[in-house]
């Protein structure tokens, strides 16, 4: 694939939208299934992810022309490793009550495959800035997706908002458990499926 | 001669060892004592080689017991209940014991039949092998690691669409899984902690993944390419499973010892072929059923998937050992 | 060959690099991470001892932590207990060393400062000058008693017991008879929405008030949590004086309330709450009558 011809904005819509890593490209979604029990959790592991994203693809972008095409994987989980350990003491340094509740996930944003897919498919063939801007979206897509589950997981299963009692009762145990994280996942997979039909027939029919 | 020795001493060793190994709950330190156990909530009984006397035997300020780790409280007795060929007790104590803890047992110096024989120290515990196989089940059915600790999912939806490819990969990422789990016990234990080197973590464990692909890669070309051509290619992907990451974390943070590594990794590897299996047997069906098109590929492997988990919680709870 | 040295020497570097970075953010971040580990355990003992920023804490209230440890010499076990006492105006530790039925073997001065205890490392340190090989030792845990001026307010022991999942770790606060004035869960790793649900008022508040007679026959029960005692529990504050004593007094000997789904946490932690109270009258009574019989100057 050629270096990329699309606008930084173009990057970053990209990857919230046309290219979302868990509804559209269907990666890391261990995460999107198992901790998106509620919506604060969501959004502090998609920070981590936006974070390791960035630097990763600013990292591989910056030395991609003295990467050995034979060692490019190792390299790469080398440099996602790093950084995955910077952000994992500094949180436990900074945010220890955060970092306790998300414990293992951390640690294995390394084997997350989205950030090692991006920078094969995107950072290692283009400059720092563009990878800069297509990390922001791809992390920020993640983000979105990882809130938007959580919210409606927390909102059926436990009736708050980010800890703040709405509901006032639980309508849904039920979407607390891992198995829901598997429900939500297909049914909003299907819904963006859905978007794009419609943005499909809408634009065949201006033609 | 020497090969001769190598030969007697090497393959009875282990099997020896082994079963010393498993059967150390029966471990007894005193000749006269054949057998201490756990009897129930409540009570230890011990068989003696021969017939004790009554009254030595039925007087609670002959015993003393206490759990391993906290030798300096003593559980209160009860009372002694002397069995009808005398030959063994059964000591109640007034609360209940916690079967899970290893227990000592002390005997002020045992009188049979006139003679004194001496004092023991007896320890009582649960049978190895029932914690390693309740390690193995656990990982493999309770904490199955994709339907309950949802990991390794990008792998497992990719390679659960036909039952070959599902079973060749659930094996392969077995014996990578035995393989990479042990060689992150050995170096966890020998070079990261006493080096207090435990941030390093990830990035080793990761190099011990890589390294045991390469492995497996390797031998398999050689000793079997029959089996190499059928399963080489997922090689590549199991790296990329999140599950192979997650085991060394959890046998570094829970500090297991080599057995029960060994037994964390292959419950997780048989778990993990148990949900390819059932997940791709689900999807060959589905791939004939009428769906609507938006549901159609991952959404609704998605929400199969959740049928299965739901099903697997009914295991959470379940305790053999 | 070229090529796989060329390679081989580029990863090493990387490798190298990686982790001098890596070391670096790990000695950076250290410190920072112990003292948050030592202000949350210090706010947690506040807290449960009814101290907060709404109402701070008098002068007089001080804390004075005691380090249990097992002495190993030539196959024989002692019971060690660090114990702060006062000597010469100054507060210092002694070392008592006990066999395992409670009478007192030898005194041991220790060379250390309370602020110096707490730190694994310099106790260690401190009672190797005082130990040298054979004798081998090793850390068991620590209670903090709780002075107001010359009198014991409080006992506070920090424990960890194994849940559904993997550990809780607690912190729970104990009266001078024994009786629990209050429970924290500090840290565990069960599920979100039904074994995390042990943080929460409604389920550690059932701990409050019950006598150690209570506790050593307490057990969990499944029946659903009654609405008025889930008020008490949650905002005790929104309830008038007259009925809160009544509930208070209608649920104090009441077993624990399960928790929705999640029952094996529920036993894990009344069970793991039962021994660490048992365990430790146990020994505190001990403790108090070698203190007490040799008039050891012990600070607690």
């Amino acid at each position: 694939m050629a270096a990329t011809k699309k606008t930084n904005t173009e990057l970053v819509f990209n990857g919230i939208l046309l290219e979302n890593p868990i509804f559209r490209l269907a990666l890391s979604m261990c995460p999107a299934v198992g901790l998106t029990t509620s919506i604060k959790n969501g959004l502090l592991l998609g920070s981590a992810v936006l974070f390791v994203q960035i630097f990763s693809s600013c990292t591989i972008a910056a030395i991609k022309n003295y990467i050995h095409p034979r060692i490019r994987i190792p390299t790469y989980t080398l440099t996602i490793a790093t950084w995955v350990t910077v952000i994992d003491l500094v949180l436990a340094a900074y945010v220890p009550g955060a970092y306790k509740e998300m414990g293992i996930f951390v640690k294995l944003i390394v084997a997350f495959a989205i950030i090692t897919m991006r920078l094969e498919a995107f950072a290692c063939k283009n400059s720092v800035s563009a990878s800069f801007w297509d990390g922001i979206g791809m992390g920020i897509g993640f983000l979105f997706g990882m809130v938007s589950i959580g919210f409606v997981r927390e909102l059926l299963g436990a009736g708050t908002i980010l800890g703040y009692d709405v509901l006032g009762f639980k309508p849904l145990l039920f979407f607390i458990l891992p198995a829901a994280g598997f429900f939500c996942v297909g049914i909003m997979m299907a819904f963006f499926n859905y978007i794009e039909v419609v943005f499909n027939r809408r634009k065949e029919r201006k033609q | 001669m020497r090969a001769l020795m190598k030969r007697f001493i090497f393959w009875p060793g282990w099997i020896l060892g082994a079963v010393l190994l498993l059967f150390a709950g029966c471990n007894t330190e005193h000749a006269f004592v054949k057998k201490i156990a756990f009897k129930d909530s409540r009570s230890i009984m011990i068989e003696f080689a021969g017939e004790l006397d009554a009254d030595w035997a039925v007087d609670p300020a002959h015993y003393k017991a206490y759990e391993k780790r906290d030798p300096d409280v003593l559980l209160a007795i009860d009372k002694i209940m002397l069995s009808p060929d005398k030959k063994s007790v059964t000591v109640h104590f007034a609360e209940e014991i916690n079967q899970k803890e290893p227990h000592i047992v002390g005997l002020a110096p045992i009188r049979s039949q006139g003679q004194d024989l001496g004092p023991a120290l007896l320890s009582v515990k649960r049978l190895y092998i029932g914690e390693l196989f309740s390690i193995l089940i656990g990982a493999m059915l309770i904490n199955n690691f994709v339907f309950t600790k949802y990991l390794g999912l990008c792998v497992f939806f990719g390679t659960s669409k036909k039952k070959n490819t599902a079973v060749g990969m659930g094996i392969t990422f077995t014996l990578v899984m035995v393989a990479s789990a042990m060689m992150s016990w050995f170096l966890y234990q020998f070079i990261l902690k006493p080096f207090r080197l435990d941030f390093l973590q990830v990035v080793i464990f990761i190099g011990m993944v890589s390294l045991a692909v390469q492995a497996v890669d390797t031998v398999l070309r050689k000793v079997n390419p029959a089996l190499f051509k059928a399963f080489g290619v997922y090689l590549v992907l199991v790296i990329a499973n999140c599950i192979i990451l997650a085991v060394p974390l959890t046998l570094a943070s829970n500090e297991y010892s080599a057995w029960e590594s060994l037994m964390l990794a292959l419950g997780a590897g048989t778990g993990f072929l148990l949900a390819l299996f059932l997940m791709s047997s689900a999807r060959e069906r589905l791939e004939l059923a009428d769906i609507p098109q938006t549901y159609r590929g991952l959404p609704i492997a998605f929400v199969t998937a959740g049928l299965f988990a739901l099903a697997f919680m009914g295991f959470s709870g379940l305790a053999i050992f | 060959m070229k090529e796989i040295t060329r390679i081989t020497i580029g990863l090493t570097l990387s490798c190298f690099f990686a982790a001098l970075i890596m070391g670096a953010v790990f000695v950076v971040t250290d410190k920072p991470k112990k003292q948050n580990e030592h202000q949350h355990v210090q706010e947690t003992m506040l807290g449960l001892l009814g101290y907060g920023s709404q109402k701070p804490a008098p002068q007089e209230l001080k804390f004075y932590p005691v380090y249990r440890y097992i002495i190993e010499e030539k196959g024989t076990t002692y019971l060690g207990y660090m114990v702060p006492v006062k000597s010469a105006d100054r507060e210092t530790y002694e070392l008592l060393m006990l066999t395992l039925e409670g009478s007192l073997v030898q005194r041991f001065p220790l060379k250390i400062s309370p602020e110096h205890a707490v730190a694994v490392s310099e106790r260690q340190n401190a009672l190797k000058e005082v130990l040298p090989a054979p004798k081998t030792f090793a850390y068991q845990d620590q209670t903090v008693i709780a002075r107001l001026g010359d009198k014991r307010v409080a006992y506070l022991l920090p424990g960890e017991f194994t849940g559904f999942k993997t550990f809780i770790r607690v912190m729970l606060a104990l009266d001078p008879q024994f009786e629990i004035i209050g429970l924290e869960i500090m840290e565990h790793e069960e599920d979100p929405g039904l074994g995390a649900e042990i943080k929460q008022n409604y389920f550690k508040n059932q701990f409050k008030n019950k006598s150690f007679d209570r506790l050593k026959s307490l057990t969990v029960v499944k029946d659903p949590l009654p609405d008025d005692y889930r008020r008490y529990l949650d905002a005790a504050d929104t309830i008038n004086a007259g009925e809160l004593e009544t509930i208070r007094n209608q649920y104090r000997d009441k077993d624990i309330y399960a928790l929705t789904g999640a029952t094996i946490s529920s036993r894990a932690v009344t069970n793991g709450t039962k021994n660490m109270v048992k365990r430790f009258a146990y020994r505190i009574k001990i403790l108090d009558e070698v203190i007490a019989g040799k008039q050891i100057p012990a600070l607690i």
